[in-house]
Parts: C-alpha cells; structure tokens; sequence
C-alpha cells in the first residue's frame, strides 16, 4: 500500500484538475451561448439575403463568379475547418478521419483552416497546399479563401454541425451543390409579380452585375455561415470534453481521497499494532523480572 | 430616384417637427450578419452607387443596387442624421422599406 502522504499529494494535484477542468467547461459554457446567440442573429442576416439570390439569379450552374474564358484547375480542392487549438474533444479527429476517407492525393488539393487541423494533417502525413488560420472576430475575410476556390473546377468543405450540446456532427458538401440548391426556387410557379426581376424592379448598374455580384456575396455568406458552425461545434465539443475530464477527475479525487483514508487507518493500525506488541513485551518483561 | 434629398433634418429642427405628421416615412434596416447599424424610421437615405450619389426617398421604386465604399446617411424621423460607413453593401427599397445589407 502507498503512503498516506503521497497518496494526498496525488489527490491534491487531482483537486486542481477539477478546478481547472470546472474553470473550462464554465468558460465553454459561456461561449457556447454567446456564439449560438450570434448564429441566430447572423442566420436571420443570410436567410434575408439567400431569398434576394433566389428570385434574380440567372445562372443555374454556379461557378464561383469565374469568367467564360477561365480555365479552372481540374481538381477537387477539400477545406477542412478545424479549430485553432487543443482542448476541443475529439471533434477534429473526427473530422480528420471522415477527410482522410474522401482523399485521394492525385485528385485534391487540400486546405486547411485552423492550427489543430494543420498539425493532425500533419501527423497523419498528408500534404496541404493552403492554411489559414480560424478568425477569431465577428468579421470574417474569406476573400482570399475565394480566391483559392475559384481556381478549382470543384470544391468540397469539412466542417463540423452544431446540432445540440450533446451532439455536433461532422459534414461534408459540395460547396457549388449547397450554393446551387439554396438558390433554386422550389416551385417556379410561386413566381409572381412580386418577386425581384427586371419587370418589377431597377438594378443598378445591371441585374447581370447585381447577380453576379450576389452570386459572389453568396459564396462568402456560405463560407462565413460553415466557419460559424463549425466554431460553435467546437465550443459545444470543448463543452463536452471538459465536462467528461471534470466528473473522471472528480471520480479520481473522491477514490484517492477513500484510498488516503485506508492508508492512514491501515498507517495507525500499524502504529497501534506496533505499540500494543511493545507493551506485551514490557510487560511479559515485567512479569519475569 | 430622387436627385436631391433635403437639407440635413438635424440642422433645422423645428422644421423637421413641424413638418413630421405628414411627411411620409419609409421603414430602414441597415445590418451586418452580426451588427445592427439602424433600425427605425427615416425620412431619406442617401448612399453612393457605380453610377454616383443617390438619395432614396418614400415612394420610392423598387430597387437593387451595389453600394461602393462610401458613407451612407439615414435622416431618421427622431434625431440627428446617422452616417455609417460602408465598405462593401447591398441596397434593397421595396414598398417603402430599405434595407442594406453590410459586408456581403
């Protein structure tokens, strides 16, 4: 049996785990309502602009706002959003292994957003051609993300799904496919005179120009929209894995603490052992004498 | 699209007030996905497009533009005029109702 003193010594460092651990699923607590609030804003934002898109586009393939005489490269480029650091669960490795199952290294390009994805990538020894790092403000800049992606004939995104706290899922889509379908008008004979066309309304400078410059404003909104998911999965997922690391450490603490228990029982037993043999000797010492 | 919006509300008060009860209004939203500018009641909005400066007023026609960087002025039915600044913006006026969508 091991000492007392080291056994509290052990539990000592396992009380500050659970602080720590309690200190980082309050914080993720706290971000996950914060960054879940901002979704819901930012949603309302996107569904007002995706139902402007949908009544005036003209183009039904979409092509990333390239030009007729662009020739993109003929391969897929994969975006994997991952998040900037450790302690987010095992979302990324999710996401890294349902990647590594879709990739095939002469048919895709691959970029990366977020450092813990970057170093999985890494370890799991595959090549990326771009990284970037996961924004940290409200604004993000995807322009030179779009750059990347209107090089490409294709592009496929990995990013993980807020569904609840105690679920977040990892997806992937074709980012021309989710752009296309949410921009289809489910019933073309919903049309009417209400809708936004060049009967009803005046664009300025062109409605080709207004649409083109939608179709593009529609990419960046459908990235922005994927990395705002994906970081409010993360948080719920560090949520999740601070809560598991708190009630194990908790566990942990509560067994040292009966083993430290036992120790010192058993420890004092001893002792008591010890003395009583003593005494018997003394006084069978006695006795002769 | 009218030409000329009138003079800053905000420097001629008592106009504006006296004038309040009849002026038509229209109903103004400008937002970014997580930031709301203004929401309320205005008397114009003035912005600038490829074209060059315009100004919306109630009754206006059904419009769609792409604003260009500029500074774009709300003449609010209470207080002062509201300038915000705009990097990249799209305007949508339908039935006396305008709003911008910032950073899009």
């Amino acid at each position: 049996m091991r000492r007392p003193l080291e056994i509290r010594a052990d539990e000592v460092s396992i009380r500050s785990v659970v602080s720590l651990t309690s200190a980082l699923e309050s914080l993720s607590s706290m971000q996950i309502a914060k960054t879940k609030n901002k979704v819901l804003i930012s949603n309302q934002f996107f569904d007002e602009v995706w139902n402007i898109y949908k009544q005036i586009r003209v183009d039904s393939l979409f092509n990333f706002g390239r030009q007729e005489d662009e020739k993109p490269i003929d391969k897929e480029l994969l975006i994997l959003i991952t998040a900037k650091g450790g302690l987010s669960g095992d979302i990324d490795q999710r996401l890294i292994r349902k990647f590594i199952e879709d990739y095939d290294e002469t048919k895709n390009d691959v970029l990366v957003i977020g450092q813990h994805g970057a170093l999985k990538l890494k370890q799991a020894h595959v090549f990326y051609t771009y990284y970037f790092e996961l924004p940290d403000g409200d604004y993000i800049n995807v322009d030179p993300l779009m750059d990347i992606t209107r090089k490409y004939a294709r592009s496929r995104i990995f990013y993980q799904n807020y569904e609840s706290l105690s679920k977040q899922n990892i997806k992937s889509v074709d980012l021309s496919e989710v752009v296309s379908s949410k921009g289809r008008v489910a019933d073309l004979g919903t049309l009417d005179d209400t809708m936004v066309s060049e009967r009803t309304y005046i664009f300025e400078p062109s409605s080709y120009a207004v649409a083109a410059y939608l179709e593009n404003s529609i990419l960046r909104l459908t990235i922005s929209q994927f990395i705002y998911d994906s970081r409010l999965a993360q948080v719920a997922s560090r949520f999740k894995a601070m809560s598991a690391a708190k009630e194990r450490s908790e566990e942990t603490a509560a067994e040292l603490h009966t083993e430290y228990n036992r120790a010192k029982r058993s420890q004092v037993d001893t002792r008591l052992k010890e003395s009583l043999a003593g005494l018997k000797k003394i006084r069978a010492g006695g006795a002769e004498l | 699209m009218a030409d000329e919006a009138p003079k800053s509300i905000a420097e001629e008060p008592d106009k504006a007030d006296r004038g309040s009860e009849d002026r038509p209004v229209m109903a103004v939203k400008v937002y970014a996905p997580f930031q709301m500018y203004f929401e309320g009641e205005a008397y114009s909005v003035s912005a600038v497009n490829d074209t060059g400066p315009f100004d919306i007023l109630p009754r206006h026609h059904n419009f769609l533009c792409m604003l260009v960087p500029c500074e774009l002025v709300v003449r609010p039915v209470d207080g002062k005029p509201k300038k915000i600044k705009i990097h990249r913006a799209l305007m949508q006026v339908e039935a006396d109702k305008v709003v911008v969508f910032m950073d899009v």
